[in-house]
């Protein structure tokens, strides 16, 4: 298994994401990244703001049209009304028809998958926006209306209420809101992600050792492979500097690297140090990192 | 990613005589199998921007045979390649046409038809043991608050908040009832439907979703809801018992009563599914067991409130408009048979046929 690529981007990127293994139809396992809390708080402001301008967008012409002269009373129901049956739309709608993500999710980025790998069937994504009106919208529009000044106990129930359901997500391993647990989904994180040159170089014009290759592992592998990929800037330039004595030193290379050939030969080490390990990969000795282990530290 | 794309240019490497040429499984793997990927980014690319339908014919075939492709190369990739940018792009692309190959089905015509035929059926007959906890819990809260109130009628104002007294408690007389409420006229379009059914469908579905929702608390909340209900009920069958109304309140009552009262033990009947799911789960764990029944139980919900809907136009709609009490009485019985025969037998052919 190649984890060290895994143990790469922790290194790269700071942090690594929460990931799980869900298997698809097929059988092969296919790693996905849990999307963060504030990530989906993002998701759902976004969405929250856009329910209500479509709110307002169907109920004024209502309004100035079709029930002229009503009272205070019929435009306040008429507009809970329509906010109920729009909100629960929007969100079934366009779960269902983007396949798992509404505006506010694809703007940040998050899709909504089955927590086993199946198909997102319909009946889990009424369930789990049913329960959004449970865990958001009656208590928040209880708070909202409250009127009195001093705490009752009616309202502490409520703000307990609300505690439960925001924490719920805190305090289960996948990150799951109620509707997550009813429905059986979870949301994930889907960046796109491009696919970049091949960094291989063909010919070899400098020559490397088996003694000399097997001083490195994947880890370190693919942290050069990060740095090789880099916009070219005085800064890389420095480093691949920095880099190249690195391993000349570790490697005990004693030939000269000219100063322009500093990336070549940053490239040829890699390609040669790849050749090297993915043969011994395949012929089921991986080394992980430096210190030679089949698996990764942590 | 124009930059990134910048540095990967091969530098012209300097070929020099007798070198033996380096050939890596990995490079000649990616080299092979790289344009079946970059085409199956570009369908991907197009179905999630537009949907499955920007995609002709030839391309919707085409879709699941790249995206096994891909997955086969992550597996090889997985065991021959160390190349990190290779890795998580197979890894990104596989699930993202995962997502495409498997995601939801969007016939909305055929889903709705499928629900009301079978799945909404299906779904109360499997509650039906909740629905009746449910239904007890009310007739429960029923007799008490009618055993409380008929005594001392102060405890119809202590168990009906005001917002659904409407001025109705104690201090009505025989007469107020009689022509204020339940032969009140009927007030116009606008009010009726506008106010009354709109201020009690929002009522009922946040009480509804609320004994639904709050089966994650162990069904607790949903039972007291119910009884509760039950309470308001019972008080307000008192107040009319003392004043001799009785059969009149009843078939004032029963003319949505039926349907909306149905609908919020559904509700709750939903609710104690995932409580019952939560507490004995069963072969399963708990979350796998809320997983498989908790979709279910949102069928359920919906349901109820689609009857709510209905409730709440006749409550609000044709209630003062059928203004005697053997008709309102016909209504509610009528309601009654056809929610029974529709919950008991619609779609069974198509339970039995299921493995």
């Amino acid at each position: 298994m190649t984890l060290a690529h895994e143990r790469a981007t922790e290194f790269l990127e700071g942090s690594r994401r929460q990931q799980r293994t869900i298997v698809t139809p097929e059988g092969v396992p296919v790693t996905v990244e849990l999307a963060d809390h504030g990530e989906r708080l993002t998701a759902f402001t976004i969405d929250v703001f856009i329910w209500f301008l479509l709110t307002i967008l169907v109920y004024l012409p209502l309004v100035f049209f079709a029930l002229r002269g009503g009272s205070a009373l019929i435009a306040v129901s008429i507009v809970l009304f329509i906010g109920f049956v729009v909100r629960n739309l929007y969100f079934i709608h366009f779960e269902l028809a983007w396949r798992g993500a509404t505006p506010g999710k694809r703007f940040v980025g998050l899709r909504v998958i089955d927590r086993r790998g199946g198909p997102l069937l319909p009946s889990a994504i009424v369930a789990r926006n049913l329960t959004r009106e449970v865990e958001a919208f009656i208590p928040l529009g209880l708070l909202l209306t409250w009127s009195g000044t001093h705490p009752d106990w009616e309202h502490l129930f409520i703000a307990i209420w609300l505690l439960f359901f925001a924490a719920l997500p805190f305090v289960n391993r996948d990150r799951m809101r109620g509707g997550d647990l009813i429905g059986g989904t979870m949301v994930i994180a889907l960046p796109k992600r491009a696919l970049s040159g091949d960094l291989v170089e063909r010919a070899a014009q400098y020559v490397f050792t088996e003694p000399q290759l097997r001083a490195y592992g994947a880890f370190e592998l693919q942290v050069l492979e990060e740095l090789l990929r880099r916009p070219k800037s005085v800064e890389t330039g420095r480093l691949f500097t920095e880099v190249r004595d690195k391993i000349c030193h570790k490697i005990g290379w004693t030939a000269p690297v000219p100063p322009e050939d500093t990336e070549l030969f940053l490239r040829e080490f890699y390609t040669a140090q790849r050749a090297f390990l993915e043969r011994e990969q395949l012929f089921g000795k991986p080394r992980a990192d430096k210190y030679g282990g089949a698996q990764p530290r942590t | 990613m124009s930059t990134i794309l910048a540095t990967d240019t091969p530098i012209p490497p300097a070929k020099i005589a007798g070198r033996p040429e380096l050939v890596l499984k990995s490079s000649e793997f990616r080299k092979g199998r790289e344009a079946s990927w970059r085409d199956l980014e570009a369908l991907i690319d197009r179905v999630e921007r537009r949907g499955a339908r920007a995609l002709s014919l030839d391309e919707l075939q085409r879709l699941p045979i790249l995206y096994r492709a891909a997955l086969s190369s992550l597996s090889v990739a997985r065991t021959i390649a160390l190349d990190r940018n290779l890795l998580l792009y197979l890894e990104n692309l596989a699930l993202r046409a995962f997502l495409c190959v498997y995601g939801p089905r969007v016939d909305a015509r055929a889903g709705i038809a499928a629900f009301f035929a079978r799945d909404l059926p299906a779904a109360v007959r499997a509650a039906r043991w909740h629905f009746l906890i449910a239904a007890v819990c009310i007739i429960v809260g029923v007799a008490a608050g009618f055993l409380l109130a008929v005594q001392d009628e102060s405890w119809v104002s202590t168990l009906v908040p005001s917002s659904l007294a409407g001025g109705r408690g104690p201090s009505s007389t025989r007469a107020d009832l009689y022509n204020k409420e339940i032969f009140a006229p009927w007030p116009g379009f606008a009010e009726s439907f506008g106010v009354f059914a709109n201020m009690l469908f929002s009522h009922n579905t946040a009480v509804g979703l609320l004994s639904f929702g709050l089966g994650l608390a162990a069904g607790v909340p949903s039972v007291m809801l119910m009884v509760y209900q039950g309470l308001v009920l019972g008080a307000f069958l008192a107040l009319h018992y003392n004043r001799d109304l009785t059969v009149d309140f009843l078939g004032w009552l029963s003319i949505h009563g039926v349907t909306e009262l149905t609908a919020i033990a559904l509700f709750a009947a939903a609710g104690l599914v995932i409580a019952e799911k939560l507490l004995f789960p069963g072969r399963y764990s708990r979350i796998e067991s809320l997983a498989l029944y908790g979709r279910q139980a949102g069928y359920t919900a919906v349901g109820a409130v689609l009857m709510l809907f209905v409730a709440a136009f006749l409550e609000g709609g044709c209630r003062q408009l059928v203004a005697s009490t053997p008709g309102r009485f016909a209504i509610g019985f009528a309601s009654a048979v056809l929610w029974f025969a529709y919950f008991r037998y619609a779609g069974r052919n198509a339970d039995d046929a299921r493995p």
